[in-house]
């Protein structure tokens, strides 16, 4: 047989494996720098916890397993639940705020047509024990800087908040049905159909003329403004003030330029509560990550506890780095050590990593053969060990002078991570 | 994979052929864009007027090439939107193509679906559209087998392949013609102007005139 990996999972090697390594390095370095400090969880978690949160909706089901005993387990769809139970159990006595960061695959189960990946890697944070417009603004703040981090130069981060949909919906006081409905055609975003349901009999002019305004309007402080004046003649003038709050912390930072406020903004995730955000990049028509605030979703371990965070996508950083022609480019080797002794082999690139060399054994290949080698492993130099000396090779093989192990790394010229 | 033109670019605007093209361009037309090289594509499917361009799909690709962002939006119909359940903004209901999707069962049937569901427990149903046929039957918590064909749906129950049909109708002359007749409504649809999410947001200017324009156009067109 021709062993395959199972639908929709694949190996990430050599390259693309370094690239992403990079990648995960510059984000990484952003959340670390805001004081938020790593965590591993399971991959496996009882499927109770992940349905905890609710229905997922059909596109993101969990992957589903049983064990030995019977017992119904899902691979975490993301990593907002498992922290969310770690911050409920193991991490519910922990005084004050506390700010968690992850590197993690996740996984989804799709059916099988569509041929889309059933596991990814999410980078991201999350802030549990803390709320209002400085929380909401650090969570955006950190997305912010990570993306420019990692090298990409222009993105949006629409940012809404399910609140203000919620609050239109039960300020027409409409039977229930009708509320659902408009919920379900603005989760979908189909616009022609909330308005066609805005203006069925009994529901109050403002309303259906705010619902309109308000998933219609995407901008800056002005589309809050014009919303805020729709909801107030609805009698919910303060429904945007932590909102209008918010974005004047991040306009004020200087991300005006790439926060959006859209509030059609929507998550496929439905534990979200208050603000939600959506990060796009240019040449890439699906989102590059996405996050929000999910304050009763630890009411669900309970332990209930404010709590928002985000997702960045590897696998989509990648793409939108690779369109936007910034993905990293790793350290190349700096050398491969050769030579007919494999101990002086073994010490010669000893010495040479303790100057911040990489250094690759080649044990046994010399001259011509090991200038060939060091090519094709895009390695600077090829260094030949002979009786304790180090020759730096000529392209025909050649020993073309001794270097001394304390010489500085040939590559060290090139920084790290940068394009 | 998920590729789409960069900012600066022109917009690109998939209009879907068969049914709803001549519509769409009128449509476009009656809202101020450009569109008059749609009128003679000739065999290019890709099409530029001024800073938009319009690629020329296949309908059932629309929302596909919409959700993946390979176009920045699109004309399409309700009912491949539905069929499709793919990540899309729909922002306006353009009026044109309206359609019914309904259940159909031949005229002469000498027992009715209903009955032979009360012996068999199951109706097969004939259809291009599983997804919206799996979502009607469920919601009225009937068990049907669902038979996917790629076309010429109205001879399904003739040949004796399926009990019903879940299929469109703009007159119902087809369905007269076969000797079917209309069990139940399963949905309207009409053409509606759609947007990628991703451009949605990084090109709201431009998006959301067009979607203006059209709006304008279409209620202009309905007060007529």
């Amino acid at each position: 047989m021709r062993p395959a990996t199972p639908r929709g999972f694949r190996d990430v090697l050599l390259d693309e494996a370094a690239e992403r390594e990079d990648i995960v390095r510059s984000l990484i370095r952003v959340f670390d720098a805001w004081g938020y400090a790593p965590v591993e969880t399971p991959v496996v978690e009882t499927y109770e916890t992940i349905a905890a949160a609710g229905t997922h909706g059909g596109e993101a089901e969990p992957f589903r397993l049983l064990d030995a005993d019977g017992e119904l387990l899902a691979l975490r769809p993301d990593m907002t639940l498992p922290i969310a139970r770690v911050a409920a159990t193991r991490l519910a006595d922990e005084p004050g705020p506390v700010r968690v960061r992850y590197v993690a695959p996740v996984f989804r189960e799709h059916a099988s047509f569509r041929g889309q990946a059933r596991q990814f890697t999410q980078v991201g944070v999350e802030l549990v024990g803390a709320s209002g417009p400085a929380a909401d603004a650090e969570i955006v703040a950190v997305a912010a800087e990570a993306l420019r981090a990692a090298g990409l130069q222009t993105f949006t981060i629409a940012m809404g908040s399910v609140e203000v949909l919620g609050e239109l919906v039960a300020a027409a006081k409409m039977p229930e049905r009708w509320q659902t409905a408009v919920l379900r055609a603005a989760h979908v975003r189909n616009l022609p159909e909330v308005q066609r349901l805005a203006q069925e009999p009994g529901v109050p002019e403002s309303v259906s003329c705010a619902l309109m305004t308000v998933l219609r309007t995407r901008g800056g402080a002005e589309a809050i403004d014009a919303c805020r004046t729709a909801l107030s003649e609805c009698g919910r003038p303060r429904a945007l003030d932590a909102l209008r709050e918010t974005f004047g912390i991040l306009e004020d930072l200087g991300y005006a330029r790439e926060v959006v406020v859209d509030f059609a903004t929507v998550r496929a995730f439905g534990y979200y509560t208050g603000i939600v955000m959506q990060m796009y990049a240019p040449g890439l028509g699906l989102p590059v990550g996405g996050g929000g605030r999910y304050d009763r979703l630890l009411a669900a371990f309970d332990r209930p506890a404010p709590a928002a965070g985000f997702a960045i996508g590897l696998e989509r950083l990648a793409i939108a780095l690779a369109e936007a022609g910034g993905t990293p480019r790793p350290r190349r080797l700096d050398a491969l050590v050769g030579g007919t002794d494999p101990a002086g082999c073994f010490r010669a690139a000893a010495e040479l990593r303790a100057a911040g060399w990489r250094a690759r054994l080649a044990c046994g290949l010399t001259g011509l053969d090991l200038v060939r080698e060091a090519e094709r492993a895009k390695a600077f130099e090829a260094i030949e060990e002979a009786g304790g000396v180090l020759y730096r090779l000529d392209r025909a093989g050649g020993r073309a002078d001794r270097i001394l192990s304390s010489a500085p790394p040939p590559g060290s010229g090139e920084r790290e991570g940068q394009p | 994979m998920v590729r789409s033109p960069g900012p600066g670019a022109a917009l690109r605007v998939a209009v879907p052929k068969g049914a709803l093209y001549d519509d769409s361009v009128a449509a476009l037309a009656r809202a101020g864009i450009d569109a008059a090289a749609l009128r003679e594509p000739g065999r290019s499917l890709v099409v530029r007027c001024g800073d938009v361009e319009f690629v020329i799909a296949k309908p059932t690709d629309v929302p596909i090439y919409v959700a993946y962002g390979a176009v920045d939006a699109a004309i399409a119909g309700r009912d491949v939107l539905e069929e499709a359940g793919l990540e899309v903004v729909e922002l306006v209901d353009l009026g044109f193509g309206a359609c019914r999707f309904v259940v159909a069962e031949p005229v002469g049937a000498l027992r009715s679906a209903e009955e032979m569901y009360r012996h068999l427990g199951q109706i097969r149903v004939a259809t291009k559209y599983p997804r919206i046929t799996e979502r009607h039957f469920a919601e009225r918590g009937l068990q049907v087998e669902i038979i996917k064909l790629a076309g010429n749906i109205e001879i399904a129950p003739l040949i004796g392949i399926a009990d019903w049909i879940v299929d469109i109708t703009a007159t119902g002359t087809t369905l007269r013609e076969n000797d079917l007749r209309v069990v139940e409504e399963v949905m309207e649809s009409t053409a509606r102007f759609v947007a990628n999410p991703a451009s949605l947001a990084t090109k709201t200017a431009r998006i959301t005139e067009m979607a203006e324009r059209l709006a304008a156009a279409t209620r202009g067109e309905k007060g007529a």
